[in-house]
């Protein structure tokens, strides 16, 4: 991954004959673009306080900084500085590593993910399929966090994520398996390369749609929020995470959001692609509009059910997946 | 699979007060719910037994924090029927628009928190308790108070309507009516709602007799008893009150049932406004009481917005000598073990919610 990096970079025309100070200036990018990634989810957990409150005839946050916009941060910041509970029958070091590494998985993902298209951190052959394999982790990650913690609900919590992962999972690998299929590589950039005439939203509308429902599952939103589903189960996996752990998930949480955005726009949407303005603002534009969508259907529905999570996975997403596939091997392939 | 036994509450985001429910649950599927009761005990019934007549409704509004006016004008008739006092004839008008409007901002809190038990996070709460929010200034308008307004006295009430009472009751149904109609399409038309609510916690109609439970529930389950139409107080039978009844028995007709059951109140309200006679509805103050028990034994029974209210009471002349309250929100617990059976976890509260139970009242 870091050869590719130094490969991405260098092919930008920023190299050097030090493999030191490439590496280093590697760093310092990567470094850069976690903070810039951060900010966005940053700004973006504010932006769905704030909608979600618009919607419910609430103010938001409006006390901490202009319009609340530091709210969150006060709510990191407190949290960080909190005790750092465990449970007395919680397994003690799985319980403490797992949040980390959920950060480091969402960190990995963050670079591989680009939002400046002409300066991607790694950008190899199959970089689409390894954010693909990260994000098939982070389930796993919680159902750790849900054992570890030895709570009863996050025990339930975590039967729940197993049953999810089995019905999202699948149809989405069938749905990207689609776009792989159409632009014929794994590589981001040439995926998005191939949508700049047409987005594969228009070419696959099917494989789109079930790939947006499959998202939301994968981001844990509503309606499938089953996992910390907070009026049955207090907050599920959460239940007994505290403190910076707390703050981590809180931060996973926005982060995953912006990802996901993201990752629909480039894979359906056009990723950078258009007119004007500069490719950066196209890409955030397009996840934020994705990401706004996101929140409104949090706002606006009532959770699923898992046994009814499981018949849209196999009754409705799988085949429909799998048309999408055809369909796209026959017109496109 | 085994048995996992989960204990949730007393504190807990959503049991609507303080219920501890002992739950066994196999995998996802309920075998068994136990509610825990008795955090709220404040022996107001015993409480009673120690004071004069007209001290005890601030008691009996604490019932139920939710529809605080329906318990005190339960209590206030029967220490009515107790002195064998009438009540004015005009005073029965706006206690009919009164305990409807009551009724209304009961069913609203529930309409709000029937989203809330499904996991849609405080949409439809929020925009309920703004809708709740205006009556209330109605009834503050109407009473002075917000909340427990304690405005109940022997033969009427405490004070006169303001004067333009009637048109700010009818201007903030209007609004009501239509966003009712916005919020019930919000909910319903949303197929994840009708699939979480239908079919769930079915009570079915001879089960629902046996448990013994009224109100909304009961009607849900297809019986046709109201209060206000089997044992008409007021002016229910002037005012052609008809009970709403569903058949299905399941959330969705607890839902609907509430629902219907709005707009039956809104119209009650406007007719009361139409059909009112002039006079005077002021009730007797309290320093000035006098008279003396006449019936020893008194059941008077009401429909307060969760089902059947009524109380039994022994009467002294000066105080109560025994007070016994049926709390509806208790006889309706009891139906919680019988209809979770076999649901599955993530229905529980979306059923417990259905049953619209009050713990301060459950407890007493």
């Amino acid at each position: 991954m870091l050869i590719g990096s130094l490969e991405g970079i260098m092919g930008n025309g920023l190299s050097s004959h030090n493999p030191l100070v490439m590496l280093l200036f590697v760093v310092i990018y990567a470094v850069g673009v976690l903070i810039i990634m951060s900010a966005f989810a940053y700004v973006f957990g504010w932006i769905e306080r704030k909608i979600i409150a618009k919607i419910q005839l609430r103010h938001g946050p409006n006390q901490v900084g202009k319009y609340g916009i530091l709210q969150n941060l006060a709510d990191i910041v407190k949290l960080i500085s909190k005790e750092k509970a465990v449970p007395s029958n919680a397994d003690r070091s799985l319980f403490i590593l797992a949040p980390q590494l959920m950060l480091s998985l969402m960190v990995f993902l963050i670079l591989l993910v680009p939002i400046f298209p002409s300066l991607q951190v790694a950008n190899f052959g199959l970089s689409m399929l390894a954010i693909f394999v990260l994000l098939g982790f982070s389930p796993l990650i919680l159902f750790v966090i849900a054992f570890s913690s030895g709570n009863k609900f996050a025990d339930l919590s975590a039967q729940r994520s197993v049953l999810m992962l089995m019905s999202y999972e699948i149809p989405m690998i069938i749905t990207v398996a689609s776009v792989f299929l159409v632009s014929n590589s794994y590589n981001i950039q040439s995926i998005v390369a191939m949508q700049s005439k047409t987005w594969f939203a228009i070419m696959l509308p099917i494989g789109f749609i079930v790939f947006f429902i499959a998202m939301l599952a994968e981001l844990e939103r509503p309606p499938f929020d089953l996992m910390e589903a907070d009026s049955e189960l207090i907050a599920g996996w959460l239940t007994d995470v505290s403190a910076p752990y707390y703050a981590i998930a809180l931060f996973i949480d926005y982060t995953r959001m912006f990802l996901g955005g993201l990752l629909i726009s480039i894979l359906f949407l056009g990723g950078w692609n258009g007119p004007i303005l500069p490719p950066t603002v196209w890409l955030i534009v397009k996840a934020f509009v994705i990401a706004i969508f996101i929140i409104i259907i949090r706002a606006s529905t009532v959770r699923m059910r898992i046994d009814r999570v499981l018949r849209l996975g196999w009754v409705w997403l799988i085949p429909l997946a799998l048309i999408n596939l055809v369909m796209a091997y026959v017109l496109f392939g | 699979m085994s048995i996992t036994r989960i204990n949730i509450g007393p504190i807990h985001p959503s049991t609507h007060g303080v219920c501890r429910l002992v739950v066994d649950v196999d995998g996802d599927t309920i075998v068994k719910v136990e509610p825990h009761i008795g955090f709220l005990h404040r022996g107001v019934e015993k409480l009673v037994e120690n004071r004069m007549y007209m001290q005890c409704p601030p008691y009996m509004e604490k019932l139920d924090y939710v529809a605080p006016m329906s318990m005190d004008d339960l209590y206030v008739g029967a220490v009515e029927a107790a002195l064998g006092v009438e009540v004015k004839e005009r005073a029965k008008y706006v206690r009919v628009i009164l305990l409807e409007l009551q009724r209304l901002a009961s069913h609203l809190f529930l309409i709000g928190s029937v989203g809330n038990d499904l996991g849609l996070m405080f949409t439809m709460f929020m925009w309920a308790f703004k809708d709740r929010d205006l009556i209330l200034k109605l009834l503050e308008e109407a009473t002075g108070q917000r909340m427990f307004y304690v405005n109940m006295r022997l033969g009427g009430l405490v004070n006169t309507l303001p004067k333009d009472f009637e048109e700010h009751t009818i201007d903030t149904l209007e609004g009501l009516e239509k966003r009712l109609k916005k919020y019930q399409a919000f909910l319903e038309k949303n197929p994840i709602f009708i699939e979480r609510m239908k079919g769930v916690g079915v009570l079915k109609k001879e089960d629902a007799i046996d448990l013994g439970v009224t109100g909304p529930v009961l009607r849900a389950s297809g019986v046709r008893y109201d209060v206000r139409k089997n044992n008409p107080y007021y002016v229910y039978r002037e005012l052609n009150f008809s009970e709403k009844v569903l058949y299905d028995g399941d959330n969705l007709a607890r839902f609907r049932v509430r629902i219907l059951e709005m707009y039956e109140s809104m119209r009650l309200i406007r007719a009361a406004f139409e059909k009112m006679p002039e006079g005077d509805e002021k009730g007797m103050p309290i320093r000035l009481i006098t008279p003396k028990a006449k019936n020893r034994i008194v059941v008077v029974n009401r429909e307060v917005p969760r089902g059947e209210g009524l109380i039994y009471m022994v009467a002294d002349p000066e105080k109560a000598y025994r007070l016994s309250i049926r709390a509806p929100s208790f006889i309706n617990l009891a139906a919680l073990e019988h209809i979770t059976k076999g649901a599955r976890i993530a229905d529980l509260f979306a059923i417990f919610g259905s049953l619209d139970l009050v713990m301060a009242d459950v407890d007493r």
